[in-house]
Order: structure tokens, then sequence, then C-alpha cells
């Protein structure tokens, strides 16, 4: 349990139960306000917002009719490089595929990224999947890929 | 009273109809208590598991209505496994084996299924209404059954079921004589509609006030429908495609213009964006709007159509409306009782739909406002503190920030002296929902004013077991306690272990409460079930004998009951 007196930046109470994720924790605990891990996991539960099933599948098919029709709804998500505590958040509907997206995340994080296999000199993307597990970006087709993405990380080359 | 006969005693009772208040007659001397006994219609059970049907028939043998609660409120959130509990067959055929003369059953969050209606719809001979909410288990054959069997039914009310739709033709079973059709919900249902049926049985049934059709109802079958009922108070609109052919509309234009009578209005499943226009003739009677579902409607149709509504009490509706169209509603609708703002963006994209300004308008504006669901992607204190001040006769206040944890805004402070203001002004207070940053001293502040309250809703708040103490010392009249993801253990559960005697029920979901903690509750307090559920584990947390130190994984759910142990909880629940 954090401290008693003054109010914690952040309650320890779902450090046990959420899948920790290893950079995470340890690198955005200093400055965020939120618990990054936790809110992710709320992102992409089915049981928060605390909302009725009938709503959140007609917000759900309401975002797919959407976008098949050609609108633009926003698809913000965050982008943590590991290492730099302070992620920043970018709207993926800008994006036509995986090559534009690269090409940006080069751009804004000032190194060159790559999606694929480990190598030992580039930073490769992960992304956070909507049951919460970290999986490597390209596999899928862009739109799956768009569906199911809640969050983005640029790993440092060594570790995948 | 004493010197009057029973009969007449009886007839004085029969002008008490609130349950709490028969309660309380019941317990004033022992022939107050058989009196009211004989003479109670209407049953009201909180929680499924509190009593069984057989002393319930002992205890009222004479009752027409039964209200009938079975999962924990969490459970709309996905937080109770399926298969958990809360199944009526049992309670249907113990009524049925009985000689009650059962004429209404409402249901909330229960499994039902489609023997149970048969059987229903086969027992009663004078049934006459039928309200399930929030239900599961059953198919539209179910429903078949009721419509063949049921000859005096008057309402038939689905709200937000999970039902099979096996696109029978469950509505073509009213027979043709059955002409006593009071309610019609069955929004819910998927799956294609029986339009000539429906339209027959619309057309047969001159008392009909409430029809909410399904998505499968299109625009020109909803003409026809209207047409035939000009007398319909309550319409719930199905599927209202793009711009469909003149002719259509102005059909539909013409009907809705002799519905003199509708008053409340919601629906519009499938929403195009413009067909909102066709109702403004009507809106200027509407007392009640429900457009929580009307996703695709843009918030500059959804303002025009507020603009014409200015008797409106209740109002739902989704955060696209924004904070300028919240500011409409305000100047609009002065006789505005309950509004709820659902979200349309759950994953924090950024876009401030509604904001703090928007709550603070509504609480500006509408005078009569007492019930408010506000999902928003923040807050502020002195917002909240400007809303206590315009509004102190808030009974229901729920307040949901998407984010958890998330402070205020503008100063980056926990929101505890925002609630803070609220419990204090609303002195009627009693049902309350928390959110955002959160501090146990906004519980501090809930214990000492929130006086009346009876349900608290908590989810990513506080820091020690004081916080949860506070709420459970303060509040005498707390009747269901809901808590998720709050660093709450043992010394807060087991501090007063009477407590939940007052209560109904207490849900704590991946808090701090150890398994040790909840085995010495049970022991202490016999006269409570003490559930553990975790859907991944099956009872191997018994078998292995768990260590009592471990945290609940991950639910803990307690209630009141006077019949022991259930017997029909599945391997995942654990009952101590």
């Amino acid at each position: 349990m954090e401290n008693s007196n003054s109010y914690s930046p952040y309650s320890s109470s779902s450090v046990d139960s959420t899948k920790p994720s290893p950079s995470e924790s340890s690198v955005n605990l200093s400055l965020s306000l939120t618990f990054p891990s936790t809110s992710s996991q709320r992102e992409t539960s089915q049981d928060w917002p605390p909302i009725k099933p009938r709503l959140r599948d007609t917000l759900k098919s309401l975002r797919l009719r959407l976008r098949q029709r050609g609108y633009n709804t926003a698809l913000f998500v965050k982008v943590y490089m590991e290492g730099v505590p302070i992620g920043r958040k970018l709207d993926l509907s800008t994006f036509s595929g995986y090559k534009s997206l690269l090409e940006n995340l080069s751009h804004m994080f000032d190194t060159s990224v790559i999606c694929g296999t480990r190598d030992r000199k580039h930073h490769v993307l992960t992304y956070q999947d909507k049951d919460g597990d970290w999986m490597m970006v390209g596999d899928i087709p862009w739109d799956m890929f768009l569906e199911t993405v809640r969050r983005l990380k640029i790993t440092r080359p060594e570790r995948c | 009273m004493n010197y009057f006969p029973d009969e007449v005693i009886e007839h004085v009772f029969d002008f008490v109809t609130s349950h709490k208040d028969r309660n309380s007659i019941s317990l004033v001397c022992k022939s107050w208590f058989k009196i009211e006994r004989y003479s109670r219609q209407n049953v009201f059970i909180g929680n499924c598991y509190s009593i069984s049907p057989e002393r319930l028939l002992r205890r009222f043998p004479c009752f027409k209505s039964l209200t009938l609660k079975g999962k924990p409120h969490f459970a709309d959130f996905n937080l109770v496994p399926h298969g958990w509990g809360g199944f009526v067959q049992p309670w249907i055929e113990a009524l049925a084996r009985s000689r009650v003369g059962l004429e209404e059953l409402r249901l909330k969050r229960m499994v039902v299924t489609d023997e149970g209606l048969e059987l229903l719809s086969r027992s009663f001979v004078n049934f006459k209404s039928l309200v399930l909410v929030s239900c599961e288990g059953f198919s539209t054959d179910g429903l078949a059954s009721i419509a063949s069997n049921c000859r005096h039914l008057r309402d038939l009310d689905l709200q937000e079921n999970e039902i099979d739709d096996h696109r029978g033709q469950w509505l073509s079973c009213f027979p043709e004589t059955y002409t006593s059709l009071v309610t019609l919900n069955f929004a819910c249902l998927e799956g294609e509609t029986n339009l000539v049926a429906l339209e027959r049985l619309v057309a047969r049934s001159p008392n009909l006030r409430s029809l909410k059709l399904n998505r499968a109802v299109p625009l020109d079958a909803l003409a026809r429908l209207m047409a035939c009922a000009p007398q319909i108070v309550d319409l719930g609109v199905g599927s209202y495609e793009d711009e469909q052919d003149s002719e259509s509309c102005l059909k539909l234009q013409a009907a809705i213009r002799k519905c003199t009578s509708l008053r409340s209005l919601s629906g519009f499943l499938e929403a195009a964006p413009h067909c909102l226009s066709a109702f403004h003739p009507v809106c200027h009677n509407l007392t009640s709007l429900n457009l929580s579902y009307a996703a695709e409607i843009h918030g500059s149709h959804l303002i025009k159509l507020i603009e014409h509504c200015k008797k409106l009490q209740r109002l739902w509706i989704l955060d696209s409306i924004g904070d300028k169209g919240l500011e409409v509603v305000a100047s609009t609708c002065k006789e505005l009782q309950e509004l709820r703002v659902f979200p349309t963006d759950l994953h924090g994209g950024g876009n401030t739909a509604v904001t703090e300004d928007g709550l603070v308008a509504i609480s500006a504006g509408c005078p009569k406002l007492h019930s408010i669901l506000y999902f928003c992607q923040q807050m502020t204190n002195a917002a909240l503190i400007t809303v206590a001040r315009n509004c102190p006769n808030f009974i229901r206040f729920r307040l949901c920030i998407l984010e958890p944890h998330k402070p205020d805004h503008v100063t980056s402070q926990p929101l505890d002296e925002g609630f803070g203001a609220i419990v204090q002004a609303c002195k009627n207070l009693k049902r309350l929902s928390v959110s955002g940053l959160l501090t146990d001293q906004v519980f501090l502040y809930i214990g000492m004013f929130a006086t009346q309250l009876e349900m608290l809703s908590i989810a990513f708040a506080g820091d020690t077991d004081k916080g949860m103490l506070y709420v459970l010392n303060g509040c005498k009249k707390m009747r269901k306690l809901e808590i998720r993801d709050s660093p709450f253990g043992d010394a807060a559960l087991l501090a007063d272990v009477n407590k939940y005697e007052t209560m109904r029920s207490l849900w704590m979901s991946s808090c701090e409460v150890t398994l040790g903690g909840c085995k010495r509750l049970a022991r202490k307090a016999p006269w409570l079930n003490v559930e553990i559920i975790n859907e991944n584990d099956n009872n191997r947390m018994e078998e292995n004998g768990y260590e009592g130190r471990q945290k609940v994984d991950n639910k803990l759910y307690l209630y009141r009951t006077v019949v022991g142990t259930r017997v029909d909880a599945p391997p995942f629940v654990w009952i101590l």
C-alpha cells in the first residue's frame, strides 16, 4: 500500500490483478498520474467503462460502419518509446497502412522504427491488442490491426 | 385500531402500497402482521437468494405480483461470469405448485428458460404482466408460449434481454380473439419480425399504450403501425433507414401528427441522421426521450429535436450532443428531472464531447433535476461544487469519468472536495457513483454527510481501509455497496460484521481482501452467504488449500440470507 497521509498519485489497488507489462510499470510510474497498465487493461476490457453490453455493441458496430463508409473516425492511441516516460498520442486513422505509420513514428521519435523480427540495430514497433497482449506490429492486415490495437510501444533494439 | 374488524383494517392497508411501509405495518403487532400477510398483493424480493419460494409462500399466500432480482448490479458490466446463478425456474415451479393467483412477474438480471416460460403461461389463468429486464437464457419459443396461452395478457415488456431469436412466428401465436394488449416491447430482439402478424396484432389492440419495436421493423411498417394505433403513448422506433421514398416519409409524418397522446419516444436503433425531423410535431408533448442508441445521429439534429421538447422530464442521450447541446437542454427543458449522458468514445480518443461545463449548465438551468448519470472525460472540483450549489435536490448522482484515477484537470487535485460538496448539499441523496482520482478523504465526507445513502458504487478510488470504514460506519441506510479496483482489505471488511445484516449485499472485486479474511467473516456471520467468484479457477483454490493470506482472486460477493448456502452455485463459485 502506498503512503496513507497525502494522496498517492497512483493507487496501488490493481497492481496484482493486472497483467504486468514489464517495461511499462518501471518506466512510466514516475511522471504519469495514471497507472498505465491499469488504464490500458480498462481500455481493452469489456468491463470498463460501466456501460451495458447493448450500448457497447452499438458503439462498436457504429465505428465499423462509419469506417466502412469512409468516415474519419479518429483512433487515438498512446505511443511510448521504451526508456522515455512521457508518451505521445497518435491518430491511427490518418495513416493508410503500416508504411506510413512507421514513417511517421520514425520522424516523431527521431530514430528508425521498423516492423518485424528483432534487429540489433533498429527500434521495433509493438502493440497491445484488445486482449491486453503485446504483439509484433505487421502480422495482420492493416484494417484488422486498427480494430484491435489499443496502444503502441517502440522497443529498445535488443529487447525483442 | 384494535376495535375495528379485520376487514376494515385490511381496507385501510389497501391504501398502503410501498413495500417499506407495509413492512413497517407488519411489525406493529401480531394482529396487524396477520392481516398484512394475507392482504399483501405485491411482493418485492431484491435478492432471489435471500429467501426461498417456499418461505415466501408461507408468509404471503395471496400475492398477485412478484418482483425478483438475481445477479448483482455489476453483472451489467460483464463482471459476473456466465452461469453464476439467478435461476428463476425453482420460483416458477414452486408458484405453479401452490395455489397463488399470480398476475404479474417482474424479473431483473435473472436466468429464464423456455421451459419456465411455458410453465408460467400454463399455470396462472389470470396472468397479465411479464416484465423481463436484463435477463437471459430463453428464446422466442418461450415468448410463443406466453403469446399462445396467456389469455389475459396485458404487458409483455422485454428490456435489454439476451434472447435467442429463432426467427419464429411468436407474434402470430397471439390468438385472433386476443385483444387486450397494452404494452408490447420487443426492442431487444435481433432477428426478423413477422410484420404482417405485428400489424394485425396492433390493429386489434385498442388498449395498446406502449409499443417498442426492434430494428427489423422498417419505416413504412412504422407508418402503418402508427396509423393503426394513434392512441399510443410510448413509442420505440425500430429501424430508420436512410432517406426513404418521399411517399413513405409523408405517410409517416401524417401518422405521427395523429398521435396526439404520444408522450415517450425511444429506439432509433439504426437511425439515419436526418430522420428526427418527422417527429418535431409531437415534441411539445413529450415527457420522455431516449436517444441513447441513436449513435449515428449528429449532435446538431439532436439539438434541433430537443429545442421543441419543452415539457421533457426524462432525457437519455449520447455525449455527441456536446456541451453546446446540453446548454440547449438547460434553456429548453425546464421540467427536466432525470438526465443520462452516455459515452460514444470508449477509448479516450481525445475528443471531449461533454465536459464539466455541460454538467454545470444543466444544473443551473434545470431546477427540478434529481437524477443524473453523466459519462465524461474530465471534471473539476469547482464544477462539482457549483453543481452542488445549484442542485441540492439530487436523489441519484452518478458521475463516471472515463479514465480511472483522473484528477481535476485544472488543478491536478483529487476530486474529493467536489464529491464532498455534492453529499453535503444533497440531503436526500440515495444513490451515488464516484470516479476520478479520489483519496480516503472523499469517503470521510460520504460517511459524514450522506445519511440517506442506500447505494454506493466505487471504482479505482481510495487509499486505505479507512476509506471503506468511513462509509460502513457512517452511512446508516446503506443497502448495496459495490466496489472494484480499490485498496480496501480485511480490516475494513471485518470491522463490523453486523453491519452486513442491515445491507442487502456487498461486492468487492480486485480489492485487497484475502481469502483468510473472507473465511473469518463467513465464520463470524453464518447468516451471510460469502461467495468467492473466479471464473478461471473452478475450485482449484479450495482443493489446493490456498493460503489464507492469498488475495481474493478476484471477486467477493456477500449477501444476507435466511435460507443458507444456495445449492445451484457453479464450480467457479466458492461459498465459504
